[in-house]
């Protein structure tokens, strides 16, 4: 069994075969399907013309390829439907931007909250208990209990659907206003207010909020004047007891790029993080998941995907859209089978193994010095910091015993890897540079 | 298929129908008009899948048939032929139009892939005089956008309450509504029509008089008028719900005639910068609205409007043209200008005319 996008797909390709360029271009163009419904196809095109032309000249082929592909469709439908929307394009404003907008959308889009973020849409286990209560401390007693809230943690894990539902709260209080930004469209503000010589209306603009959400502040690093605004709107909200949450994905120490006195300011409230999910706590987001669709699926499901698909919880939800586009198209319960063949390839359950030349070239590679180096027995210092960097992710990463590690190294004593070994893990208490090296090394070797 | 008709209705059933043909299309069969000809009477055809025409005209048939032939050619030819009839006859794939002193023949498309022009059912309709159509979305279509960016803002807005029709149309940067009476159908829903399909109905709209039926569903409007037959799709999204935007109260409002200050702006418009900015300055103790403009590569120009003043005084910058583009609607003697000083839009209005405004931004340097 397939989606429906593959399953479309497939159709195509064979219509492709029977139908002229030219008719396949215009007609073909921009369809989907938007639904199957007991064993009929209701097919979205883009206009009432390719309506009528694909029902009257086109039906019975895309019956017939449609049937050949699945058994179970015994009719199709035609509906006018855009289609999923696309992507929005970056729009960089050039001179149109010296004449201001009407306020058409500034109306209903003052807080830029998404309202399908709240509480109790959160589930919450172990992993983000802490970040859970410090959320709620934070609508109780905003600007007193934790200012600034920093949440941080890698990307899927709720990061902003938590930081939104605190906006989302705090905003049922319709006299205090609430703001989420991002900190590429804050940064873009900024600029665009540069150009067109209206920084004090954005600083106004950013003053004005009870409660300021903002985004990713991982991408503040590096530009300097959005810094220093930045920097200077911190001190105004917080001076004035106003709320200020943010999330990234690393924790503020070790933002590359990022000043102290920033790092400083963004740990002086409470830095909580949310780290991957354990499974019990997989197992209850899906079923949540689940539930939230109407749909009960046996526990072994469940199950097998809380086990198959580790890590982020974004990933957990495709994995089980995928399972309930099928469970829609088919109408009858899913059985475990079923889902393994569909989720094969999407978990991570089998660990990938690294072999030690690997990891050597690889971190050679990264460091650039030759790898024949790292086996000879030179004290130069660029070999010596990517060896030790070797011997410490081979015994934290991939639980190699000293000794074996000390004998693929060019025969080293276990002593030489086990003080190596605690040399990086003292620098990197110290050493924001060498974490960040470490986090893209791990990347590089998943 | 053969049949006589006169030159003057062919040429112009032709040139309204090469209009709406595709000239890059996929599908070379939308390059070309559909002539279908039976019991005394051809038909032509023609569409590019956003919008479709189809023109019934009066013809001596002396063999039925369809036939397709490239728009641009026949119109070219057509064009330029004197005299009064003209024969056209299917010789095998060729297509041989004879008029008084010239002949031509002309290379056919295979007629079978030729679309279904949409229907719509008259369920749901309402008719105007085709003048005031025409008036309303000429008043306003050249507010909409050009960018596909946000596709609601491409359309001219019709709507319809209380026996009038409404159109509206902006681009974010400014916004024109215009308010005409309905023949029949008191309430109409919010149809976005698109503003290049809508600009080739107001030309079908110029030649003709009398009144105009509109059919409309959800994805599609169809008008009919005469022998015209003209069908677009509709776009799917929500307008702006731009009434809120409106200002109810103003600090400042100037009455000056609409000549003297389409005049200046035209002549403001030689001195002004590549933004065609224009500053606009209400004095209340001159009695006048100062406009000027600034090229530092030209020089500059200072037009002096004299003005009927009420309220502060105001000074504020604009795109020339936008304030321009707003008299073309307006068609008293005087206009009424509305403001409330910078950074807020400025309505433009008629001064004896209620039925229709034009809200324009300010430039922010």
């Amino acid at each position: 069994m397939t989606t429906t996008k593959e399953l479309w797909e497939n159709a195509l390709v064979e219509l492709e075969l029977t139908i002229s360029k030219p008719n396949f271009n215009t007609w073909f163009k921009d369809t989907h399907i938007t639904r199957i419904e007991d064993g009929v196809v209701y097919l979205g095109v883009p206009s009432q013309f390719a309506r009528d032309w694909l029902s009257t000249k086109f039906h019975k082929d895309i019956l017939r390829s449609l049937r050949g592909l699945s058994e179970n469709i015994r009719a199709v439908e035609y509906v006018i439907s855009r289609g999923p929307k696309k992507t929005a394009e970056e729009v960089v404003r050039t001179s149109a931007a010296a004449v201001s907008e009407l306020p058409l959308e500034a109306v209903h889009q003052s807080t830029n909250l998404n309202p399908r973020f709240t509480l109790s849409s959160f589930v919450v286990g172990p992993f983000n208990e802490l970040a859970h209560a410090a959320a709620q401390a934070v609508i109780r007693k905003p600007g007193i209990a934790y200012n600034p809230l920093f949440i941080y943690g890698p990307t899927g894990l709720g990061k902003t659907h938590l930081i939104q539902a605190v906006g989302n709260h705090f905003r049922q209080n319709a006299e205090r206003k609430v703001y989420y930004v991002t900190t590429e469209k804050f940064s873009m503000d900024y600029v665009s207010a540069l150009q067109s010589g209206k920084v004090q209306s954005f600083k106004e603009k950013y003053r004005q909020y009870d409660l300021l959400v903002m985004d990713d502040v991982q991408f503040l690093a590096g530009r300097d004047k959005i810094k220093e605004e930045f920097f200077h709107l911190f001190n105004y909200l917080h001076d004035n007891n106003k709320q200020l949450v943010f999330s990234s994905d690393q924790h503020p120490n070790v933002i590359q790029n990022l000043e102290d006195r920033l790092k400083s300011r963004f740990a002086a409230g409470m830095v909580v993080s949310i780290t991957p999910p354990d499974h019990q706590s997989r197992l209850a987001i899906v079923r949540t998941k689940a539930a939230q669709h109407n749909v009960i699926l046996p526990d072994e499901v469940l199950e097998y995907i809380a086990t198959t698909v580790e890590g982020n919880v974004r990933e957990l939800e495709g994995a089980l859209n995928t399972l309930l586009i099928q469970f829609e198209m088919r109408g009858e319960p899913l059985e475990l089978s079923d889902a393994k063949t569909l989720l094969r390839g999407m978990g991570s359950a089998i660990k990938k193994t690294v072999s030690v030349q690997e990891v050597v070239k690889t971190i050679a590679n990264f460091y650039g010095v030759e790898e024949n180096s790292i086996y000879e027995k030179t004290r130069r210092k660029e070999v010596v910091r990517p060896r030790q960097v070797i011997m410490f992710l081979l015994r934290e990463d991939f639980r190699i015993s000293f000794p074996t590690i000390g004998d693929k190294m060019g025969g080293r004593d276990h002593t030489t890897v086990i003080h190596s070994c605690e040399k990086i893990k003292n620098d990197l208490r110290s050493d924001s540079i060498l974490n960040q090296e470490l986090h893209q090394i791990r990347l590089m070797l998943k | 298929m053969k049949f006589e008709c006169i030159v003057e209705q062919l040429l112009g059933a032709v040139a309204t129908s090469v209009r709406f043909v595709e000239r890059r299309a996929n599908l070379p069969v939308l390059g070309s008009i559909l002539l279908s000809a039976d019991g005394g009477r051809v038909i032509l055809r023609a569409t590019n899948l956003e919008c479709g025409v189809e023109i019934t005209i009066a013809a001596k048939v002396l063999g039925e048939g369809v036939v397709a032939v490239p728009g641009a050619i026949l119109y070219g030819f057509l064009s330029n032929i004197k005299g009064k009839t003209v024969s056209v006859e299917l010789k095998g794939e060729v297509l041989k139009v004879e008029a008084e002193r010239a002949t031509a023949s002309m290379k056919t498309v295979p007629h079978e892939d030729f679309p279904i022009l949409p229907r719509v059912s008259a369920e749901r309709s309402f008719s105007a005089k085709s003048s005031d159509l025409m008036r309303a979305i000429r008043s306003v279509g050249y507010c909409a956008s050009t960018s596909a960016i946000k596709p609601e803002l491409q359309s001219v807005l019709l709507f319809g309450e209380a026996g009038k029709l409404t159109a509206a149309a902006t681009d974010s940067f400014r916004l024109a509504e215009k308010t005409v009476p309905l023949r029949v159908g008191g309430s109409v829903p919010q149809l976005l029509f698109p503003a290049r399909n809508a600009a080739e109905l107001v030309r079908i709209l110029e030649g003709v008089s009398g009144d105009v039926e509109v059919y409309y569903n959800d994805n599609q409007l169809s008008t009919h008028i005469g022998e015209v037959y003209c069908t677009s799709r509709l776009i799917d999204g929500a307008f702006p719900n731009y009434r809120q935007i409106i200002p109810k109260s103003f600090s400042t409002e100037a009455v000056i005639l609409r000549e003297d200050f389409a005049a200046a702006l035209k002549s403001l418009s030689i001195f002004a910068d590549k933004f065609s900015q224009v500053s606009l300055q209400i004095e209340p103790a001159k009695k006048a609205i100062l406009l000027t403009s600034r090229n530092p590569d030209v020089g500059e120009q200072v037009s002096t409007v004299r003005a009927t003043i009420q309220g502060d005084a105001a000074a504020m910058n604009f795109n020339g043209r936008y304030l321009a583009d707003s008299l073309q609607a307006i068609s008293g003697e005087s206009v009424r200008i509305h403001s409330n000083g910078p950074g807020k839009p400025l309505l433009i209005k008629d001064a004896a005319d209620e039925s229709f405004f034009y809200l324009a931004m300010p430039m922010n340097r």
